[in-house]
């Protein structure tokens, strides 16, 4: 019984790494300019196919093909900011017209990687994708332990960014008071540009990572907006600790949802989550008061 | 002497809406303490974001030092030497008080400059240095409008803009605020205030300018505007004057 527990608590940790990193971008990008990015799951696609195709055509490793996934991404990232959101930032509106302004982006990226790829279910096939690390009666499969350390490296990474670097405390700034960040001196224009090539980017990352541990298709992505939203509100929106708290949470949650109730159930659990905390505490864990306008 | 900074006939107004400046005119003199006074929405705070590049003119002139700058953004504004506290402060409440003074020195890229620049300020602010690893979000409001001074002073500005510097704190703290702008002026930096408490700014102010709807009715020696019927007649109706 006990080594039961503790088996699904470290496969739902392991997989609550790879959930943060996919949060991660989405929060990022929602704390600094208040875009919720509808179109963040469809970029972790577009991540794992960068990683797909360089697996089956060039044999790279997913893992290796992390980066250049990510750098694909960024330049995708800036350019979509460039095309659509840098005008709506003047606008009055801006928040409610990126939920539209992204559900847009998400529907075309969807249509365009469809065309390109079919909407049949893939997975890069690594050699440790099938292996797995055994302690007694624990097993880990490899492909979910490499995927959740390296996630948790990526973050780890990402927090030593904006903590100790003059840009990353710019970041920082700006998702606290934006106003005040150009009173400093803040170019709140460049960080926001650079910011949602960073969060795109980490959808990047992440989506080589899940090349390997999820079956993928382009429509998937509906699926993931609602676990990926529960995440980041669970922890508070626009708060990276929150997404990272939240993504472990859950994950761990439907894990054991998961084995005791059936698969169905787990994935319920995200949309539950969701559902609740909207309705008891909408600022999230560690999120601020909402105030009452 | 020529004016250091400049503002002519500014108009200005938010998103769509209608003009809040209508052709706002202000003068500051190297040096000196000016105040802005007038009564509720005369256009004071549009008046000091407009200078600042939070809010864009539609139309007129800003110049610092003869130099247009009504088409800089606000960073760039910065680095010409035009720091501001806006009423509500603006700190980042979950950084620490050396955070914030950090963020202050933003534009500053050498390291060894920021700190010099840095422990200058707490010298000047020593409750400050005391509560360095403090979260700003934490300290009381008179402690947060020091720092929010502090925090303009690390890049050593050429102007220093105040938005209601005395509003929310007490009679003490209020008359510590004005003793640290006299000091500033005194070491020949400029301040540029907004009050919506016309004696208590005037009264610590060497020039002072009154705004009314959006334009400017005159300025002049802060006693003089603090004797001139007409700025009585403005705060308490013709009746009164």
């Amino acid at each position: 019984m006990l080594s039961s527990i503790l088996q699904v608590l470290i496969l739902g940790l392991a997989l609550g790494g790879v959930y943060a990193l996919m949060a991660s971008g989405l929060t990022l990008i929602f704390g600094v300019m208040r875009i919720v990015n509808l179109a963040h799951p469809i970029m972790i696609i577009a991540g794992a196919f960068v990683a797909y195709w360089l697996f089956r055509l060039y044999g790279l490793d997913p893992i290796l093909a992390m980066p250049i996934a990510a750098a694909v991404l960024f330049v995708i990232g800036i350019v979509l900011y460039k095309l659509i959101f840098e005008k709506e930032a003047a606008n009055a509106k801006y928040s409610e017209m990126t939920v539209l302004l992204t559900f847009a982006v998400a529907l075309c990226a969807d249509g365009l990687l469809g065309a390109l790829f079919s909407n049949t279910q893939r997975v890069t096939t690594p050699a440790y994708g099938t292996d797995a690390f055994i302690f007694g009666t624990i097993f880990i499969p490899k492909g979910q332990a490499y995927a959740g350390a390296i996630s948790l490296l990526v973050i780890g990474t990402l927090l030593a960014f904006l903590n100790f670097t003059r840009f990353g405390a710019a970041i920082r700034a700006t998702t606290q008071n934006r106003a005040a960040a150009q009173l400093m001196g803040v170019n709140v224009g460049r960080v926001s540009l650079i910011t949602f090539g960073i969060g795109i980017a980490l959808a990047g990352a992440a989506g080589a990572l899940v090349s390997f541990i999820f079956s993928f298709f382009p429509a998937k992505h509906w699926e993931w907006i609602a676990i990926l939203m529960s995440l980041v509100v669970l922890g508070g929106m626009g708060k990276l600790m929150g997404a990272i708290l939240g993504a472990f949470l859950l994950s761990v949650i439907a894990a054991f949802v998961g084995t005791y109730f059936g698969s169905t159930w787990s994935t319920m659990t995200f949309f539950l989550a969701l559902f609740v905390i909207l309705l008891v505490r909408p600022q999230g864990l560690l999120g601020d008061k909402i105030e009452e306008a | 002497m020529p004016e250091l900074l400049e503002v002519r006939n500014a108009v200005a107004g938010y998103g769509s809406g209608p003009a809040i400046l209508n052709g706002a005119d202000l003068d500051v003199a190297p040096g000196e303490i000016q105040c802005i006074i007038g009564p509720n929405g005369a256009g004071k705070s549009t008046l000091m974001k407009a200078i600042t590049g939070l809010l864009p003119i539609r139309s007129g002139e800003i110049r610092l030092m003869g130099e247009r700058i009504d088409r800089l953004r606000p960073d760039q504004i910065l680095k010409k030497g035009i720091a501001f506290v806006p009423q509500e402060r603006a700190l980042f409440p979950k950084m620490t008080v050396r955070e914030n003074l950090r963020m202050g020195g933003y534009t500053i890229r050498d390291e060894a400059e920021l700190k010099r620049h840095i422990d200058d300020v707490l010298d000047r602010f020593p409750i400050l240095r005391e509560r360095a690893g403090q979260h700003a979000g934490t300290m009381s409001g008179g402690q947060q409008q020091m720092l929010a001074m502090a925090r303009t002073l690390i890049v050593r500005p050429k102007i220093v803009m105040l938005d209601e510097p005395s509003l929310g704190l007490a009679p003490m703290i209020v008359q510590q605020m004005f003793d640290i702008m006299r000091q500033l002026r005194d070491s020949g930096m400029t301040v540029l205030l907004v009050e919506q408490n016309a004696v208590v700014g005037l009264k610590n102010a060497d020039r002072g300018t009154v705004l009314d709807l959006g334009r400017t009715l005159f300025s002049g020696p802060a006693e003089d505007i603090l004797k001139d019927p007409r700025v009585r007649e403005l705060y308490l109706g013709k009746a009164a004057a």
